[in-house]
C-alpha cells in the first residue's frame, strides 16, 4: 500500500520545490538570496533543478538553462494520493525522495501460522482469519501497578462523616487558630484551670492576641465566670479579657460548637465537625500532638439524658459496629451530666468509644441558647487504628509510601 | 485526671467490708473512677472528676463508697471542737498572698502508708485545685513543736535564715528561691515582691515560706507525729476552705480528731475549718426534664440519700444539704447528675432523638473531596502529614527568605514550632522517608494551611491547599503541568501560567498559576539544591494551588 509522507503531502499542496524555483526564474538570472527567501525548501529545489538540468549557478546568481518539459512527477504525486497507478520510474523516484512510503503489510509476527498480537489493520482487513492467535499463560500476572488511592485514615474519617450526614448532622468548620475566648472561656472553663496553663495548652508567639467578639457576649461570659448565671454560683474569680484574647491552635473542636451556638438562634439543629486539634503532649505510640477529633452538638427543647444515651448508642452501632455497649458516668468540664460509652466490637473487643453530656447552662445561656444542648465526641483514633490494623497512632499519618500503596481500600 | 494509688486491703478496712477485685470496677463507677491497674494488693484508680478534690484520696473515695454500699450515714457529721490556738494574719501579706486559714488534728497515728497517702493528697490538691500552688498551698506541721499563736506575715528575702526541708543547712528565703528545687519550681509566685510570705511561731521558729517550702524543724511529719497543725495560704478563701475541709476529713478517716483554729484578720475573725453542711435548692420539674425520668417525691429523696445528700421538699423545691468538702456544686445540674448516677446510668433507656434535620457536608470540604477524587484518578497517592512543622523546613530547605508565619510560643520541640503556610515542604519531607520505595512516586495532599491576616478575628485565616508532587528519573515540568491542566480544566477553571523565578524551583522551569490576575499557586521542577537540602536524589516536580481561592 502506497501513501504520501508528510513531506509528500506538503509538496502536493504547495508544489514541488524544483518546480517552484524554476517558475520564479525569468529570462534574467536572479540572486540566490532572493530565491532563498521566496522558495520554501529552496535547497531541495536547487538540487533537483540542477539534477534535471534546468538551472545552474553562476557566482551569486541562478540562471535558467533550458525549457522544462514533460515533468510528470507532480502528476504522479497527485495520482498516488488518490490511490491511482503511476509509472514505475516516477514511483521509484518518489520513494527514493521519501515523498511516498510503501506501507508494510500487516504488522505482525508470524509464528508457524499463528500470531501473538492483533493489530488494528489485521482486524480492519479481516486478515486475522488467516492466523491463529497464540494462547498466553493466563495464570501469570502482569507487572505491578500502583493506582492513585485515598489515604486510609482520611477515607475512614470520610466514611464516618457520611454516616453523620445520613443521620442528619450538618458540618461545622473553623480556623485552626482560635482565641482562648472560644476555646475555653465561652465553654465555661475558668481562666485559672490547670488545663489552660502553659504546659497543657499551646499559645502563639505570632500572632499573639486576637479580637474578642461583641461586648454583650463578652460581658455575658465574664459574668457567668465571675458570679454565675442561671442559678449557678460561678467560679468566683476575676475574669481577664486579655487572657481571653490570647491566640492558640485550637485544643478541641468544641470551640466550633460554641461559635455555632452563638451565631445560630434558630433552635433545633444537629451539627458535627472533624477538627484538627493540637495539644503539647508527649509524642509516642498512643499520643499525638496534632490529631483529628469528631464531635458535635444536638440542640432541641425536648432533649434529656436518655437522648444523650440514645445518640451514643446509635453512633456506637452505626460507626463502630458495636454489638454491646455500656455507659459510665464521666466528667467533662463543659457538660453536666456527662456519660462515657464503651463499645464491644465483635473483632476488637471493648473500647472507649465516645463521650457525651448536656452542656452546662453557664455555657449555653451566655451564648443566647435557652434550650438543652447535647454535646458529643467520638474517640475516632482508636477505632481507626483497629480498622486499619495500625498499632502505633503516629502511623495514622503514615510516612510509609509502601504501606499506603499496599493498604486495602475495603474497610 | 488525678490517679490515686492505694492498697485494696486498706480500702476494705476503710469501707468496712471485703471487696473482690472483680466487683471493684463496678463499685468505683459511683465515684467516676476507672481502674488503671491492679498489681496484687496495689491499685491505681483514675478519678475522672477534676472538680472533686474530696475524691483524690483513698480516704475520701472510701467514705463515698461506704455510703453507697449502705455502711454509713447519709450526710456524715463531723465534730469540731475548738483547739484554743490562733493564727494571726499580718496586714503585710495582703499584696503578696492575702489569705490563710488553719486547723488542728489531734491523736493521729500515721503509718508509712497513710503518711504517703497524705502526701499524695497534698500534691494533687496543690496541682489541680491549687492551680500549681498559686491559689492553694498547704503546710503541715508537728503541732507539738509550735508555740502559738502562729503569725502569717512577710519577711525580707535576706532577713532570716532557716533550714528548709530536704536540706541540712540554714538558708535565707532568697537562697531558697535560688538553690532549693522547690524554690526554683515555685519561686516565680513570690519572686517579684519586695518581701516574701512567712509563717512563723511566737518563739520565732519558722514554719514555712508559703507557697515554697517548710522548715525542717517544724514542718517534718513522721510516723511519730501525734498532733498536726495545718495551714493553707492563697488568693481566695472559698478555695482554701474546700482544700482544708478535704484534708481534715481525710485525716479524720485515720481517726484524727478535728479541732478548729481562730484566724484573726485585721477586721474579722474566722473559725476554721467549718464543716457545717451546705445547702442548695433544686427544682424537681427541671430535674425530671433533664433526666427524662418521672421520679416521685420519694424517689428523689431516696436517690439523693444514696448520693450523699439530705433532701427535703419545700413547696415546689427540694432543699438539699451536702458535705462541706464538696467543691463541684455550682448549679442544680451538678446535683441532678448525682441523682442519675445513683439511679444507675445503665438503668436509663437510651432514646435516639426524633429530630428532623437535613445533614450536609460543608461546601469547601465537599469541594475538597471532589478534588481529592479527581487527583487520585490521575494516579496520585493521597498522603496525610502534620501541619506543625519548623522554619527550617518551610524556609531554609526551600531556599526561601523567612516570612510572617504562625509561631507557637511553647513548642514541645523546635521540630513542631510553627504552623505551615504551604504544603510542598511536607510532601518533600514525605519523599525523604521513601527513597528506597519503587519509583515513580506520585503523591498529593489537600490540607488547611494558616495565613496571617491582621483583619481577621483570630488574626489568621485558613487557606485550603492542594499540592501534587512527582518524583522519578524522568520527572519534569511536562507531566506535572499536564496534571495541573487536568485538575483545573476539569474544575472548569481557566488559568494562565506566567514564568517566574522562585528559589525553590529551577530557573526557567517555574511558573505562577493565575486565574484572571489573581495568583493561586505555583508549579515547577524542584531546584537540585533544594533536593540536596532534603537529601533527595530523584528529579522532582510539583505544584501547589490554594483551593480557597478557586472555590466558586
Amino acid at each position: 500500500m502506497l501513501i504520501l509522507s508528510e513531506e509528500g503531502k506538503k509538496y502536493l499542496k504547495d508544489g514541488l520545490p524544483e518546480v517552484n524555483l524554476y517558475s520564479l526564474l525569468d529570462k534574467d538570472p536572479i540572486e540566490i538570496d532572493y530565491a532563498k527567501d521566496k522558495i520554501k525548501n529552496f535547497s531541495i529545489g536547487l538540487i533537483w533543478g540542477k539534477k534535471n538540468g534546468w538551472i545552474t549557478i553562476k557566482g551569486s546568481k541562478i540562471l535558467k538553462l533550458k525549457q522544462k518539459e514533460g515533468y510528470t512527477l507532480p502528476l504522479a504525486l497527485a495520482q498516488i494520493s488518490k490511490g491511482e497507478k503511476v509509472e514505475q520510474q516516477n514511483l521509484d523516484l518518489l520513494i527514493k525522495r521519501k515523498l511516498v512510503i510503501k506501507e508494510k503489510k500487516a504488522n505482525y509476527r508470524k509464528i508457524g501460522g499463528s500470531i501473538t498480537s492483533l493489530t488494528p489493520e489485521l482486524i480492519q482487513t479481516r486478515q486475522w482469519k488467516e492466523f491463529n492467535l497464540k494462547p498466553y499463560n493466563v495464570k501469570a500476572v502482569g507487572s505491578r501497578i500502583f493506582p492513585g488511592k485515598r489515604q486510609p485514615y482520611t477515607r475512614f474519617i470520610n466514611n464516618v462523616k457520611r454516616k453523620l450526614v445520613e443521620l442528619g448532622f450538618k458540618e461545622m468548620t473553623g480556623t485552626l487558630i482560635e482565641t482562648e475566648f472560644w476555646n475555653f472561656d465561652a465553654l465555661f472553663q475558668p481562666q485559672n484551670h490547670p488545663a489552660r496553663d502553659w504546659t497543657s495548652t499551646y499559645k502563639l508567639k505570632n500572632p499573639e492576641f486576637g479580637h474578642l467578639p461583641n461586648k454583650r457576649l463578652v460581658d455575658n461570659v465574664k459574668n457567668s465566670h465571675e458570679n454565675g448565671i442561671s442559678g449557678s454560683r460561678g467560679w468566683g474569680y476575676q475574669w481577664d479579657p486579655m487572657k481571653a484574647a490570647r491566640l492558640m491552635p485550637r485544643a478541641h473542636g468544641t470551640c466550633l460548637s460554641a461559635r455555632t451556638l452563638a451565631s445560630n438562634k434558630e433552635g433545633t439543629g444537629k451539627y458535627f465537625a472533624v477538627a484538627r486539634c493540637y495539644r503539647p503532649d508527649v509524642l509516642d505510640s498512643t499520643h499525638l500532638i496534632e490529631f483529628n477529633q469528631i464531635e458535635g452538638i444536638v440542640v432541641d427543647e425536648s432533649l434529656n439524658l436518655s437522648h444523650l444515651l440514645g445518640i451514643l448508642e446509635i453512633f456506637a452501632k452505626e460507626i463502630a459496629g458495636a454489638e454491646k455497649i455500656r455507659f459510665f458516668p464521666d466528667y467533662y468540664p463543659f457538660t453536666e451530666p456527662s456519660v462515657q460509652l464503651s463499645a464491644k466490637h465483635p473483632e476488637f473487643g471493648w473500647m472507649e468509644f465516645g463521650g457525651s453530656g448536656i452542656f452546662r447552662e453557664e455555657l449555653t445561656k451566655p451564648l443566647g441558647i435557652n434550650i438543652p444542648v447535647i454535646a458529643w465526641g467520638i474517640g475516632i483514633d482508636r477505632l481507626a487504628m483497629f480498622k486499619l490494623g495500625v498499632d502505633d497512632i503516629r502511623n495514622l499519618f503514615s510516612k510509609d509510601l509502601k504501606w499506603l500503596r499496599e493498604s486495602k481500600v475495603a474497610l | 485526671m488525678p490517679t490515686v494509688q492505694f492498697n485494696l486491703s486498706d480500702l476494705e478496712n476503710l469501707v468496712g467490708q471485703s471487696i473482690k477485685s472483680s466487683e471493684l470496677e463496678e463499685i468505683v463507677l459511683y465515684v467516676k473512677g476507672e481502674i488503671d491497674s491492679i498489681n496484687g494488693d496495689e491499685i491505681k484508680l483514675d478519678i475522672k472528676d477534676t472538680n472533686r478534690p474530696d475524691l483524690w484520696s483513698i480516704e475520701g473515695i472510701a467514705r463515698d463508697l461506704r455510703r453507697y454500699l449502705g455502711n454509713d450515714e447519709i450526710l456524715k457529721s463531723f465534730n469540731v471542737d475548738s483547739s484554743g490556738v490562733s493564727l494571726e494574719i499580718d496586714k503585710k501579706v495582703e499584696k503578696v498572698r492575702p489569705k490563710a486559714i488553719g486547723a488542728v488534728i489531734k491523736d493521729v497515728s500515721l503509718s508509712n502508708y497513710s503518711l504517703k497517702q497524705l502526701i499524695q493528697l497534698q500534691e494533687k490538691i496543690h496541682f489541680t485545685h491549687g492551680r500549681n500552688r498559686e491559689e492553694v498551698a498547704i503546710g503541715v506541721y508537728d503541732y507539738d513543736k509550735l508555740n502559738f499563736p502562729i503569725i502569717y506575715t512577710t519577711v525580707d528575702p535576706e532577713g532570716l535564715a532557716f533550714v528548709p526541708l530536704d536540706f541540712d543547712k540554714e538558708m535565707t528565703p532568697k537562697e531558697i528561691l535560688k538553690f532549693h528545687p522547690k524554690g526554683r519550681e515555685y519561686g516565680h509566685l513570690i519572686n517579684d515582691y519586695p518581701e516574701y510570705p512567712l509563717m512563723i511561731d511566737s518563739d520565732n521558729n519558722v514554719l514555712s515560706i508559703p507557697p515554697i517550702i517548710n522548715s525542717t524543724y517544724t514542718g517534718k511529719i513522721t510516723t511519730n507525729t501525734e498532733n498536726i497543725f495545718i495551714e493553707l495560704t492563697g488568693k481566695y478563701l472559698n478555695r482554701l476552705s474546700i482544700a482544708l475541709n478535704v484534708l481534715v476529713t481525710a485525716l479524720s478517716e485515720r481517726n484524727g480528731i478535728i479541732q478548729s483554729v481562730e484566724v484573726n484578720y485585721q477586721k474579722e475573725q474566722l473559725i476554721t475549718p467549718d464543716l457545717t453542711p451546705k445547702k442548695f435548692s433544686i427544682n424537681p420539674h427541671y430535674a425530671r426534664k433533664i433526666l427524662g425520668l418521672d421520679l416521685s417525691k420519694d424517689d428523689f429523696i431516696l436517690l439523693l440519700n444514696k448520693a450523699g445528700y439530705e433532701g427535703k421538699f419545700k413547696e415546689d423545691a427540694i432543699i438539699v444539704e451536702y458535705p462541706a468538702y464538696r467543691n463541684d456544686l455550682l448549679h442544680e445540674r451538678d446535683v441532678i447528675e448525682d441523682i442519675a448516677i445513683a439511679y444507675g446510668i445503665n438503668n436509663i433507656l437510651p432514646i435516639y432523638p426524633e429530630i428532623s434535620t437535613i445533614g450536609s457536608i460543608n461546601p469547601i470540604e465537599d469541594y475538597s473531596e471532589t478534588i481529592r477524587d479527581l487527583v487520585t484518578g490521575l494516579g496520585y497517592q493521597e498522603i496525610l502529614t502534620f501541619s506543625l512543622t519548623n522554619k527550617n523546613s518551610l524556609f531554609d530547605k526551600m531556599k526561601l527568605e523567612e516570612s510572617n508565619i504562625c509561631e507557637i510560643a511553647n513548642p514541645i520541640s523546635s521540630n513542631w514550632s510553627v504552623i505551615r503556610n504551604w504544603l510542598m515542604p511536607s510532601l518533600l519531607e514525605f519523599l525523604t522517608y521513601n527513597q528506597h520505595v519503587e519509583f515513580p512516586q506520585r503523591i498529593f495532599e489537600v490540607a488547611d494551611t494558616v495565613k496571617i491576616d491582621q483583619k481577621a478575628e483570630t488574626r489568621t485565616v485558613n487557606i485550603k491547599k492542594l499540592s501534587c508532587m512527582l518524583s522519578d528519573v524522568n520527572a519534569g515540568y511536562e507531566e506535572i503541568s499536564s496534571v495541573l491542566y487536568a485538575v483545573l480544566s476539569n474544575l472548569g477553571v481557566e488559568f494562565r501560567l506566567d514564568p517566574f523565578n522562585h528559589p525553590s524551583f529551577i530557573t526557567g522551569r517555574a511558573a505562577k498559576i493565575l486565574i484572571k490576575n489573581k495568583e493561586i499557586g505555583c508549579i515547577g521542577e524542584i531546584h537540585p539544591s533544594v533536593l540536596n537540602n532534603w537529601e533527595l536524589n530523584m528529579p522532582t516536580a510539583g505544584f501547589e494551588i490554594a483551593l480557597t481561592y478557586l472555590f466558586p
